[in-house]
């Protein structure tokens, strides 16, 4: 039973990640009808920034979270400007082959500036586990724990409950609608796929230090955040974040209960059971983004 | 107050408007009718800056708004209640009010308006919390109309507030827009169906295949023969 509890433990510290990166590639999907192939690299990125501001330039730990969300947030403002703002009323197909580009230009820029070797992120918290009854857990999962669970509701507090929240749910709706109201669509496209970036460079932060950060981390990730938001229904948030979660079950007892080596292979079988069984995802009666 | 010259406008090969002028008096309700396809719908998108226009102008108090994007056109006190009524299905009613008062930062303001069109439509204030999209149309009518209102406009574009909408309501529909006029906003108010806004109207402007071949009081274009035989069912 100790194990199961175990299990249970590492699958909140990883489906807080997991609903991370979900919830940002269903947000950008559901308001922009953009296949983001940039996510995966995002959430490199994301590492990598963690890794320099704590390794290379010496920084506070705590402050390279906040540093790593930031540059999501720059970079995936950027892409949006340059490359999809262009390309807006292109047919889908376009799009998601600059997407390609784009992430595979972003992958390519990580193993050019720092490297094919896998680097570690150093951390202040100690080495042993906190114990709490049969179960351990590193003080450092439990600080990515917290701080997931933090921007999950921060992004959840945004979307519901701000000014800019009620036009981002207003553009996915209606965009032409959301016009006529007076809401800069366009500035919202902008701001919703800084956002959804942010979040995976946030997801790509926290996991980095867990791991090690390499160039070609991404992909695995990015298969992933795809799994989860087919599992919780494209554009629905609430279903990503809770999808993250299962993912991150589904992953632990196989991994636990089956065989290690079928931990990445859960999530494909989830995509392929939701595809067969329910295909608009789990939660398609539930709320959508608005 | 608005003055539209010459406005041609279209989509891709499609020309919808063909050199379009008409003129909407301060205070006035004003009726653009005519057949399904003669470009009502597509006036108001391009005073509202939703299809671009091609030549021609629009003038709102003199002041040149041609090409201007929809939230500057909000902006200069126009508000657009659109065909279908798009209420924003999965918001709930009080967000969708919000949303009409999106461009506006006075917050008293925005709090009177809201209290008056509660109380004007109490089934919307009894269903602020319920998602707009599981209202009755009359009731979504009545709340698209009430979003509109919220920003405050001078003037408000109505496009087809009818269309689906069982008799009583249409009734109910068109006393509500000419109590909108009468309380000081000006109206232009774009029908299929042509009786109810012409008998409803200060005046009005037959549209047919983007030009407008009449304009007159109301009372006059029923009288007219040619309106009676293809719009009024002679």
């Amino acid at each position: 039973m100790a194990e199961f509890y175990q299990h249970l433990l590492n699958t909140l510290v990883l489906g807080g990640t997991y609903a991370l990166l979900g919830i940002g590639l269903t947000l950008i999907f559901g308001i922009m009808n953009v296949v983001n192939f940039t996510h995966g690299a995002l959430y490199t990125v994301g590492a990598y920034l963690t890794y320099l501001a704590v390794a290379a330039l010496g920084l506070n730990f705590f402050l390279a979270l906040p540093a790593a969300i930031l540059g999501g947030l720059v970079l995936g403002a950027a892409i949006e400007l340059v490359l999809l703002r262009p390309l807006r009323g292109s047919d889908i197909d376009t799009t998601m082959l600059v997407m390609i580009g784009a992430g595979i230009v972003l992958q390519s820029g990580t193993l050019w500036l720092f490297g094919g070797v896998a680097k570690a992120i150093p951390t202040p918290f100690p080495e042993a586990p906190l114990q709490i009854g049969p179960v351990s857990v590193s003080w450092l999962r439990l600080f990515v724990l917290g701080a997931a669970l933090t921007l999950i509701v921060l992004t959840y507090v945004l979307i519901n409950r701000t000014r800019l929240g009620l036009a981002m749910r207003a553009a996915f709706q209606d965009h032409d609608t959301a016009a006529l109201m007076g809401v800069n669509v366009r500035l919202i496209y902008t701001a919703t796929f800084a956002i959804g970036s942010s979040l995976a460079a946030a997801a790509g932060a926290l996991l980095g230090p867990v791991y090690v950060v390499f160039p070609q981390m991404g992909g695995m990730a990015e298969l992933k955040a795809f799994a989860i938001v087919i599992l919780g229904g494209l554009g629905n948030i609430t279903g990503a974040a809770i999808g993250g979660f299962i993912l991150a079950l589904a992953e632990e007892l196989g991994a636990g209960y089956i065989s290690s080596g079928y931990r990445d292979a859960m999530g494909f079988l989830i995509i392929i059971a939701v595809l067969v069984f329910k295909p608009t995802g789990l939660f398609a009666k539930a709320e959508r983004i608005g | 107050m608005l003055e539209i010259r010459d406005l041609v406008c279209g989509y891709g090969h499609v020309t919808a408007l063909k050199g379009l002028t008409i003129e909407v008096r301060a205070g006035q309700l004003v009726a653009l009718v005519g057949a399904n396809g003669a470009g009502k719908s597509t006036t108001l998108r391009a005073i509202s800056g939703l299809v671009p226009a091609r030549s021609g102008s629009i003038r709102l108090e003199g002041r040149d708004i041609t090409g201007a994007d929809p939230r500057r056109v909000l902006g200069h006190g126009i508000a657009h209640c659109p065909e279908g009524r798009r209420v924003f299905p999965q918001m709930s009613v009080a967000e969708n009010l919000a949303m009409g008062a999106y461009l506006r930062r006075d917050k008293a303001g925005i709090a009177a308006d809201l209290a008056r069109i509660y109380g004007e439509f109490p089934r919307l204030a009894e269903r602020r919390a319920q998602a707009a999209g599981t209202l009755s149309g009359g009731e979504q009518q009545m709340l698209a109309i009430g979003r509109a209102l919220m920003a405050r406009p001078k003037l408000v574009l109505f496009d087809e507030p009818s269309l689906g909408l069982a008799p009583n309501i249409v009734e109910r529909m068109f006393s509500v827009i000419r109590a909108i006029c009468d309380a000081g906003t000006t109206v232009l108010l774009v029908e299929q169906n042509a009786f109810a806004a012409l008998e409803l109207c200060d005046y009005a402007y037959l549209l047919e295949t983007g030009r407008i071949v009449l304009a007159g009081k109301g009372a006059d274009l029923i009288a007219d023969p040619h309106v009676r035989d293809a719009y009024l069912g002679g």
